[in-house]
């Protein structure tokens, strides 16, 4: 098993790496050769995907293993051209893909290899698990318990349950993350079951200012709060602020640089689209304070509000 | 309201192959652009979002925009963390083999019968 710090580490990480499995962390879009292919053919898909093992199949069924190294002796001594099935590891050790990943971590102590075949409970070859592979998926899975134990932090108490607060930190040029706390609002708005078109113009002006906040600041925060009649989405960064206000507010005016438009943002809509979509809209920018944009949305249109006072 | 046209006969026009089926198996409009802040500025319903881009942020506004399904053109491979976030919002991901203006060529017709 995986020696954790004993009782110092926090119940959180134990957790995480107890419940993970093999499967979890396994690569599983992997390239395969098949017994009878040539080593040179093994050495051009190595070459060819940046990859450093091959597993080398029969019928779909694990036979073997072409590494670098066994590549690097056939160019060494000159036999290329032979089979596969010539050079490659037979006796392999195998993960099996519903194993805790806690069991598995330990392997790679235990043997020399970097990198184990893991096969389902059919013995098909399910994928490949290297230590770079583990690392991403704790990664992964840490991020995910922080973003719960913030929703967790972030929520009010019970007596105040009518009214949701949430707050996300955005970071500069993370584009990968960028729209995360909007997906988050969007997904509470829908467990709320609020109208379908207050879900969508909420969606949209958060986004557009998460995107602002990655795109043009040095990063920020977003925060939504929503009660029974509106949704408020504040977007406050630190900076450098918006030199002209009303230019920015011009559809089409845009700062953003080539390489944000190769993404599909930096058109000069995001701004001009947030006030669009919003019921009140307000803005204040400041170059030593950084902006703070406040976007709107009510539940219910007005003439809905009117009917349910009738 | 315009008729629903399948995914799944709008893939077959364009060689599509899905790397995600969603719960939607419609739409009604087809937005086809890459440029994102264009596509979150409409307002139509049951789009299928037309892209070049195969960014995790096409799903991203897929999503905002509650379309029902993205496609990629230009069979670019889709990035698995693309993939990844098509499937917590259940969005219909397809990669098309045509570029752009040959997938938009063939689907229009299909979309254009549908508005008659």
């Amino acid at each position: 098993m995986l020696k954790l710090h004993g009782d110092e580490t926090p119940s959180t990480i134990k957790e995480v790496i107890l419940r993970l499995k093999v499967k979890d962390a396994t690569k599983k879009h992997i390239f395969t050769a098949r017994k009878t292919d040539s080593l040179r053919h093994i050495q051009n898909l190595m070459r060819d995907n940046g990859i450093s093992a091959v597993p080398i199949l029969e019928d779909d069924v694990l036979v073997g293993m072409i590494s670098v190294n066994d590549i690097i002796s056939a160019l060494d001594k000159g036999y290329t051209d032979d089979p596969a099935e010539k050079h490659m590891t037979k006796s392999l050790i195998i993960l099996e893909d519903e194993m805790p990943l806690s069991y598995a971590i330990p392997f790679f102590d235990k043997y020399s290899y970097r990198r184990f075949p893991v096969v389902d409970k059919d013995r098909r070859l399910a994928g490949i698990l290297s230590s770079r592979d583990i690392l991403l998926a704790l990664l992964h899975e840490l991020n995910n318990e922080i973003l719960e134990l913030e929703k967790m932090i972030n929520t009010e108490p019970a007596d105040q349950m009518d009214r949701i607060k949430r707050e996300f930190i955005v970071t500069k040029f993370d584009f990968e993350n960028a729209g995360r706390a909007s997906y988050e609002l969007k997904k509470t708005l829908k467990d709320i079951n609020a109208p379908r078109q207050a879900v969508r113009k909420a969606a949209v002006a958060a986004y557009e200012l998460e995107i602002n906040i990655a795109i043009h600041s040095d990063g920020g925060v977003m925060a939504f709060e929503i009660d029974d009649k509106k949704i408020v989405i504040t977007a406050r960064d630190k900076g450098p602020g918006i030199e002209d206000i009303a230019l920015a507010l011009q559809p089409g005016y845009s700062t953003a640089s080539d390489w944000i438009r190769s993404m599909g943002f930096g058109a000069g809509m995001g701004l001009a689209n947030t006030k669009k979509v919003s019921d009140d809209f307000a803005i204040e920018s400041n170059p030593k304070t950084g902006s703070f944009i406040q976007s709107t949305i009510y539940l219910h249109t007005a003439e809905e509000q009117a009917a349910e006072g009738e | 309201m315009r008729p629903e046209v399948l995914i799944d006969e709008a893939a077959s026009r364009v060689e599509g192959k899905f790397l995600h089926r969603g719960s939607r198996k419609f739409a009604r409009w087809v937005v086809a652009s890459s440029l994102m802040s264009d596509v979150l500025t409409t307002d139509e319903e049951d789009i299928l979002l037309l892209s070049n881009l195969n960014t995790a942020q096409v799903v991203r506004t897929a999503d905002m925009i509650s379309a029902n399904a993205a496609m990629v053109a230009c069979g670019k491979p889709v990035p698995q963390d693309t993939l990844d976030l098509a499937r917590e919002p259940d969005i219909t991901l397809v990669c098309a083999e045509y570029p752009i203006f040959e997938t938009c060529f063939h689907l229009a017709p299909l979309f254009n019968t549908a508005k008659k």
